[in-house]
């Protein structure tokens, strides 16, 4: 009796059909829609242009994204370089600004508002609309209170590991295929040698030196780290193409 | 219709769909990513490193330093390369010194009778109690150098300023009082050819240890000839000892007997002195330091004194530096030999450098500041203020009674130390890298040496810098204390005061200094024990050895011999009993301390601080004998029965 009642069920839904419908249906789900669940959108406190100020003021990447004297990465601009060109004045003077705001109803209401206090509007060196709303963001939210901007880094390490810019900044990558083999497919080359960009262009999102808006920083809703972060298995990969050595110690100080 | 057949059929291929997407994998990576995320996992400050000089004060002379900052939070504390008191090297204290700030042990607010309050309650209290006390106010302070000193004594301007025992304030009775000399004494051991150290470890606890460390260094390079010669007479080896070309073993109560012995056979090689006491003390040195007397005073051999006071009369530019048991007369014998050399204000020789104005309306200078005497007032009853305020300092710990006497007592500490426990009032000061703070010539520098900082961090554990709090209560002129270190800075004298005849302290020099009955103490530092204001800080107690501190148990040392003819032996425990008290300790026989002499650590004991010092060891203090000398009370002369 049951190896008929087997038989008209395979029957009815032609064989492996329930099977096929599972496995097309959550391959689908997580190709697809799961990806898309892992990582939340945030964007950067406001928007900030890399066009106005690489194009249009024609700064170097350096020129806020440097190497210290002791060799470290400074990463992101902080107040203080920014202040270098979006003079605030002194504490005193800033203490004057914030009053104007708060006379003006406060940061939020400040910002709402297209202008305004003057004293407020006398600090402001952006020309487009869109620029100015910017900066104004960044001025009354942070360099005059003295809040460090709380920028959303696309790409950073845990704290076990320890990553060199200045060891990765003067190598680029070739061509792997142009070698002899997987291992030594990539040479280390010095950039200087080749008319590629150094590699600091291949971490951050694509095209962001010269965008108008910056991209949204993907976050992994579980882990909490950057869609960007790279695992420990790329670096090793990269270090055997580049010959370099792969032991622990090399990133866990 | 969908039956249990083509549901499990869905369901296994629901599962394989599953498994070929990277859904699962990457879901149980991330969760084991997550698990570096939780909340109680400390993150590292991202940032510049940076070293920002700074002055530490912790250990009893204070270092300048590098505060260590990440992103500008402080994560370690490393010597000064620029700085002449640091020359790149340390103190262990002061290399603890960020730990210091972030540990536990902190006070975490004002309290009033144990409870919390707030600082506006504080300042009124304060106020009240000030008022109150009608001008019986005492100021104990335990920072020899800081300009925090004025502001405090212009605060309490007709109260009693007290300053904790120091080799600063046992030099400045010496010279400003017995002698009536000028000037804050140093030595330059840099510039010597030949330092000899009485009584004094000047490379370990005495004056500032880390220049003189980097002296010693200096004299002594890896690729040539040694240029300075040093010299160590004293009671028992040490890290002093160890590394002097020459080490002469002296009774604990014999040392100013020693520098007096050298000094009569300078005297009768022809050395002389200008000064009307001259005579006065070629006849004191004939009658009470002939080689006899001082070999029987000091267990040291008469010719070897002899010997040792030829070779400085040859050398170029010698140097004495003598101190023990908290003696004036002892500084002021070892004083007397250098100006028989002829060495004040010599290069290399003994400095009186020129005193640094003060700049606070009201305030004490350095020296009145160290001519009350707190363990004398406290032992003949002088000492009954109805407030005390306490800076810096941590009496309960090694002058128990300034809490019982000091009527109401106020605590500026920086830490739940002894004191702290115990006062009616505490007001946290923010700790020294929290809080602008100087160095003003600390003691023993041969030049005029100020170092001033601002503070690294904010001030932490809701404390406040004691002098910015002062300043904020009463009106002195100044609205902070950085306008007072600037002040200070401003007009700061350097140089010496010269040459010029000086009182000889005969009475002084010529009271022989009387051991009792018993063994001899020499009591002797390690800052890793920690200190009378500090108890051993973080990273030090690995650096006691295991013949030093056994448990809950501190080793006294004896040598053989003498360990043998009180009938004990290594590992007995003993009881120390002294003039007014008792210490309990373990036996270490040791060949390095001589005959008759126990030799016992200072800074175990403490009995606040946190579980990895409280209770370690025991006090030295209740067996130190309490004796007048030179208008102060030495120790010098302690003897103790030790039984089991």
């Amino acid at each position: 009796m049951g190896q008929v009642m087997e038989k008209r069920a395979s029957k009815q839904f032609g064989g492996a059909l329930p099977f096929l419908l599972g496995f097309l249906g959550a391959a689908a789900i997580g190709w697809v829609l799961v990806p898309e669940l892992v990582f939340c959108a945030k964007e950067q406190p406001f928007r900030f242009s890399h066009q106005t100020h690489v194009e249009g003021q024609e700064m170097a990447c350096e020129d806020c994204h440097f190497f210290r004297e002791d060799g470290s990465y400074a990463g992101f601009p902080r107040n203080e370089e920014c202040m270098n060109c979006h003079d605030v004045g002194a504490p005193e003077d800033r203490a004057v600004v914030l009053e104007a705001i708060e006379a003006a109803g406060g940061a939020e209401a400040v910002l709402a508002q297209e202008s305004g206090p003057e004293d407020l509007d006398s600090l402001i060196v952006s020309a487009e609309p869109e620029d100015i709303a910017a900066e104004r963001e960044m001025l009354v939210g942070y360099l005059l209170t003295g809040v460090e901007i709380p920028w959303y880094t696309y790409q950073y390490q845990p704290d076990n590991v320890f990553f060199s810019h200045k060891a990765h900044a003067n190598l680029t990558l070739a061509d792997p295929d142009a070698g002899h083999g997987e291992a030594e497919g990539a040479e280390a080359v010095e950039a200087e040698e080749t008319t590629d960009q150094a590699n600091c262009a291949l971490c951050p999102p694509a095209g962001i030196e010269s965008g108008t808006s910056p991209p949204p920083f993907m976050e992994n809703v579980i882990s909490g780290y950057s869609k960007s972060t790279m695992k420990m298995w790329q670096c090793e990969q990269c270090h055997a193409k580049m010959h370099q050595d792969n032991a622990c110690y090399v990133c866990h100080k | 219709m969908l039956n249990r057949r083509s549901f499990i059929q869905l369901s296994v291929g629901g599962t394989l769909g599953l498994l070929v997407t990277p859904a699962i994998w990457k879901a149980t990576d991330d969760v084991s990513i997550w698990t570096q995320n939780w909340g109680w996992i400390p993150k590292l400050k991202k940032g510049a490193v940076e070293g920002v000089p700074a002055v530490s004060k912790l250990c009893p002379n204070g270092c300048a330093v590098r505060v260590m900052t990440v992103g500008g939070e402080a994560y370690g504390t490393a010597g000064d390369m620029d700085n002449p008191l640091s020359q790149g090297g340390i103190c262990p204290v002061c290399a603890n010194g960020v730990q210091m700030m972030n540990n536990p042990v902190r006070v975490t607010g004002p309290m009033k009778d144990g409870q919390p309050i707030t600082w506006d309650e504080a300042a009124e209290i304060l106020k009240g109690e000030l008022d109150g006390a009608a001008g019986s106010v005492a100021v104990i302070s335990g920072d020899d150098t800081g300009t925090a000193n004025e502001v405090l004594s212009a605060l309490a301007a007709d109260g009693s300023y007290y300053m904790m025992p120091s080799a600063m304030g046992t030099a400045t009775k010496a010279w400003n009082g017995l002698m009536g000399g000028e000037g804050q004494i140093g030595y330059d051991m840099a510039g010597s050819d030949l330092v000899v150290m009485i009584g004094a470890a000047a490379l370990e606890s005495y004056g500032t240890t880390v220049a003189n460390q980097k002296a010693f260094d200096a004299a002594r390079p890896t690729d040539a000839d040694a240029t300075t010669e040093f010299i160590y007479a004293g009671p028992m080896g040490g890290h002093t000892a160890s590394v002097c070309d020459g080490f002469i073993p002296v009774n604990p109560a014999g040392m100013k007997a020693f520098a007096l012995g050298l000094a009569y056979y300078l005297v009768m090689e022809g050395a002389t002195i200008e000064s009307a006491d001259f005579g006065a003390l070629k006849s004191m040195l004939a009658s009470s330091y002939s080689p006899a007397q001082v070999e029987k005073a000091t267990g040291a051999k008469s010719a070897d004194i002899q010997t040792l006071a030829r070779k400085l009369m040859q050398a170029s530019a010698p140097v004495v530096l003598c101190d023990f048991g908290m003696s004036p007369s002892t500084v002021a014998a070892g004083i007397v030999v250098n100006l028989l050399l002829g060495r004040l204000n010599a290069d290399g020789g003994m400095v009186a450098l020129a005193e640094l104005p003060t700049v606070v309306d009201g305030a004490l200078d350095r020296v009145a500041r160290f001519e009350k005497d707190i363990v004398g007032d406290l032992a003949s009853g002088t000492f009954a203020p109805k407030l005390t305020l306490i800076y810096e300092a941590n009496p309960a710990y090694n002058a128990s009674e300034v809490m019982e006497k000091g009527g109401f007592t106020v605590a500026f500490s920086t830490w739940m130390d002894e004191t702290a426990a115990k006062a009616n009032l505490v007001l946290p000061n923010a700790h020294p890298y929290e809080r602008d703070d100087d160095l003003a010539n600390p003691f023993g520098v041969a030049a005029t040496t100020y170092v001033a900082s601002a503070p690294v961090a904010k001030p932490g554990y809701g404390s406040k810098s004691t002098a910015d709090f002062l300043l904020s209560i009463a009106d002195l002129g100044y609205e902070t204390f950085a306008e007072v270190l600037e002040a200070k800075g401003s007009a700061l004298v350097e140089g010496t005061v010269g040459t010029y005849s000086v009182s000889l302290a005969i009475d002084a020099l010529g009271t022989e200094i009387m051991p009792g009955d018993g063994l001899q103490v020499a009591v002797y530092n390690n800052l890793m024990f920690g200190s009378a204001k500090v108890a051993t800080t973080p990273h030090n107690p690995v650096g006691i050895r295991a013949n030093e501190l056994k448990g809950m148990d501190m080793f006294v040392k004896l040598n053989g011999a003498t360990a043998a003819a009180q009938g004990l032996s290594e590992g007995d425990k003993v009881t120390l009993t002294g003039s007014g008290g008792e210490c309990k300790a373990l036996v270490h026989v040791s060949e390095d301390v001589m005959d008759g002499v126990v030799a016992v650590p200072e800074g175990f004991g403490h009995t606040e601080w946190d579980e990895f010092s409280r209770g370690k060891g025991d006090k030295v203090y209740g067996i130190l004998a309490k004796n007048a000398d030179g208008g102060s009370t030495s120790w010098a002369g302690t003897t103790v029965n030790i039984a089991k």
